[in-house]
């Protein structure tokens, strides 16, 4: 060290704490806009999707609709066809954002969500033979749909675990199990009549067509709950995002806090595959559009869960409205923006030279 | 000023599955001192440090902090203690300097108790003490390796412990920033009197920096204490089964190992 320069550069420690306060005001008013632009993105997407469709109906109208006015028509046409759908859209895309964000932040690994790492499969694996096989529908369907995704979820954890948890070796036996548990799907399809396989692609693709209040309800219920669970139990994050040595010189119960945090993020990819099917990489996605949006604000898991919203409600209008007298599944729209996205990640790593 | 705490190890022994690394270890750590652990390669000196900081479970004995069992210790109890830095520790992609460094007040806060001025103050008084307040809006990955250790530095010191654990802080450094960092551990444990424990690779500046010296073979301690009264040619040919010439730093007047090879080694006239 050169004594005298460092002396008169130096500033004092009270001159320092209010620079590093003014630093950490300063980001946390930038996350307050950027969530606060994304919640205007997802409301503004509501409202749209409330006023298109084969009756277009202007704003207005909508809104005396919503406020108990309006004739019987748009009552019937905004409060039983078009809200619930497009709040189950908003919602799909909350539960899996965050949970897409939560995984990846954990595991370390863009790829490590989980569509990718085998918990959609799990649910697909169970829903389908269900709904095929043994005629399960509506709840019960969906619920069959949450314990496959739990299901698969624990099995992989149990499998790479090796004395804790390497996000590397949990993505790959990830991979894995959902290959294997996508095939076990695909064999079904090709033993069932094509009435059932119809059917059951529409579901695997992700859709909201036809979906109502009844499907609502289930997951706003689930959100509710695990939503805050999460939050509250990222408060381990940043400590557990130093991998497991730090976290655990610095107080965080390593093994009890990922646990907790790995299966509010099942369920949430649980409740959403239920309601919607495995709407594909919005849980891949989400997280690094927030990131991008908020660079260097860790895993950013609320911004994650409202761009997961604001990319459902926007894809499943797109889908709606793209292609006249066509619905397409929202899954596909989704999958139109994400599969390019893993091609460039892919490639991307391999240049780098960093697996994943 | 100096810590008053004590981390203590007894009947310690300590393995991964069935293998056993260390066996039956006593050791005391001088409270207000720098203690350094030196061995060759898999001697357990690293497993030694996981398990004091209480990141390694012990087969049978154990870790006393203040008396009490580490691990029956409320791990944020002890966390508002004793610090550690592992080895080669990894920052998430993207994250910036101040945010890092911050992560340390981890175990200050609770359920409901956000980010406070003392939060401020530490991370404040952490990042002038490591030289590492202008890089606190830098993303971590464009940081140079030398940069990068101070701000992990910065962390631990953060947490603000009386106690601090750091295994081979010095690893994937040029020689220069070597000293920089053992130099600012020094300052740190001379004007806070935090107790320092540290694992290194280097012998000459293991025996320069420590006030206590343990040197490690095979899950035992071989001998321990200040490094001018245990540092001799013959301990160095029995913990590391090398010939050397010890004389004095002419610097510090610590112990300097020579170290002789087969060649290059003038015979004795």
């Amino acid at each position: 060290m050169n004594g005298l320069d460092t002396m008169a550069e130096q500033p004092t420690a009270a001159e320092a704490a209010a620079r590093l306060g003014r630093l950490r005001r300063h980001r946390r008013r930038g996350f307050g806009a950027v969530c606060l632009v994304l919640l205007l993105a997802v409301l503004t997407a509501l409202l749209v999707s409330l006023c298109t469709g084969d009756i277009a109906l202007p704003v207005g109208d909508v809104w005396d609709t919503l406020l108990g006015g309006g004739d019987a028509g748009s009552r019937f046409v905004v409060v039983e066809l078009r809200l619930p759908r497009a709040l189950l859209a908003l919602l799909v895309g909350f539960a899996f954002g965050l949970s897409g964000a939560v995984f990846q932040a954990l595991l370390r690994n863009p790829l490590a969500s989980p569509d990718v790492i085998g918990v959609s499969s799990g649910a697909a694996a169970a829903a389908v033979p269900a709904s095929m096989v043994y005629g399960v529908s509506g709840i019960a369907l969906s619920g069959t749909a949450l314990v496959g995704a739990l299901a698969a979820g624990a099995g992989v954890y149990l499998l790479a675990w090796r004395r804790g948890i390497n996000g590397q070796r949990l993505v790959l036996i990830g991979v894995g199990v959902g290959t294997g548990l996508s095939s076990i799907v695909s064999y079904l399809m090709t033993r069932s009549e094509v009435t059932e396989a119809q059917s059951a692609f529409v579901w695997l693709a992700g859709s909201l067509n036809g979906r109502s209040w009844p499907q609502f309800w289930p997951l706003f219920g689930a959100v509710v709950v695990l939503a805050p669970l999460t939050l509250l139990g990222s408060r381990a994050l940043p400590a557990l995002q130093l991998g497991d040595g730090t976290a655990a010189g610095l107080g965080a119960r390593v093994e009890r806090d990922r646990l907790v945090l790995l299966g509010c993020a099942t369920a949430l990819a649980g409740v959403a595959t239920a309601a919607a099917g495995p709407v594909g990489f919005v849980a891949f996605v989400s997280p690094p559009i927030a990131r991008r949006l908020l660079p260097g604000h860790g895993a950013a898991l609320l911004p994650a869960a409202l761009t997961g919203s604001a990319l459902v409600g926007l894809a499943d209008l797109a889908g709606q409205h793209a292609l006249p007298h066509t619905q397409l599944p929202v899954g596909l729209v989704t999958g139109v923006v994400g599969a390019p996205y893993l091609l460039w990640l892919l490639a991307r790593a391999n240049r780098v030279g960093q697996g994943g | 000023m100096t810590s008053s705490h004590t981390l203590q190890a007894r009947q310690l022994s300590l393995g991964y599955g069935e293998r056993e690394i260390v066996s039956r270890l006593d050791l005391a750590l001088p409270p207000g001192r720098i203690t350094v652990v030196v061995g060759p390669n898999a001697c357990g000196k690293s497993t030694l440090l996981r398990a004091l900081a209480r990141l390694l479970p012990p087969l049978a004995g154990s870790v006393l902090l203040d008396g009490r069992d580490i691990h029956r210790t409320p791990t944020k109890e002890v966390a508002a203690t004793l610090g550690v830095l592992p080895q080669s520790p990894v920052a998430p992609d993207a994250i910036v300097v101040a945010d890092l460094v911050g992560r340390g007040r981890y175990p200050h806060q609770g359920w409901f108790r956000r980010w406070t001025r003392a939060d401020d103050e530490a991370v404040a008084a952490a990042m002038l003490a490591t030289d590492v307040l202008d890089l606190a809006d830098r993303s971590v990955d464009e940081l140079s390796g030398g940069q990068r250790q101070r701000v992990w530095i910065a962390m631990a010191l953060a947490q603000e412990t009386d106690v601090l654990l750091l295994d081979e802080p010095t690893t994937y450094l040029d020689i220069s920033h070597q000293l920089d960092v053992l130099d600012l551990l020094t300052d740190l444990n001379r004007a806070r009197g935090v107790t320092l424990a540290l694992v290194l690779h280097d012998l000459n500046l293991a025996c320069r920096y420590a006030d206590h010296l343990i040197a490690m073979k095979a899950g035992r301690i071989v001998a321990e204490g200040p490094p001018g009264d245990i540092v001799t040619a013959s301990l160095v040919h029995e913990v590391f089964g090398l010939r050397s010439a010890v004389i004095p730093d002419p610097a510090s007047g610590t112990p300097m190992v020579v170290p002789l090879g087969r060649h290059h080694v003038t015979p004795p006239a």
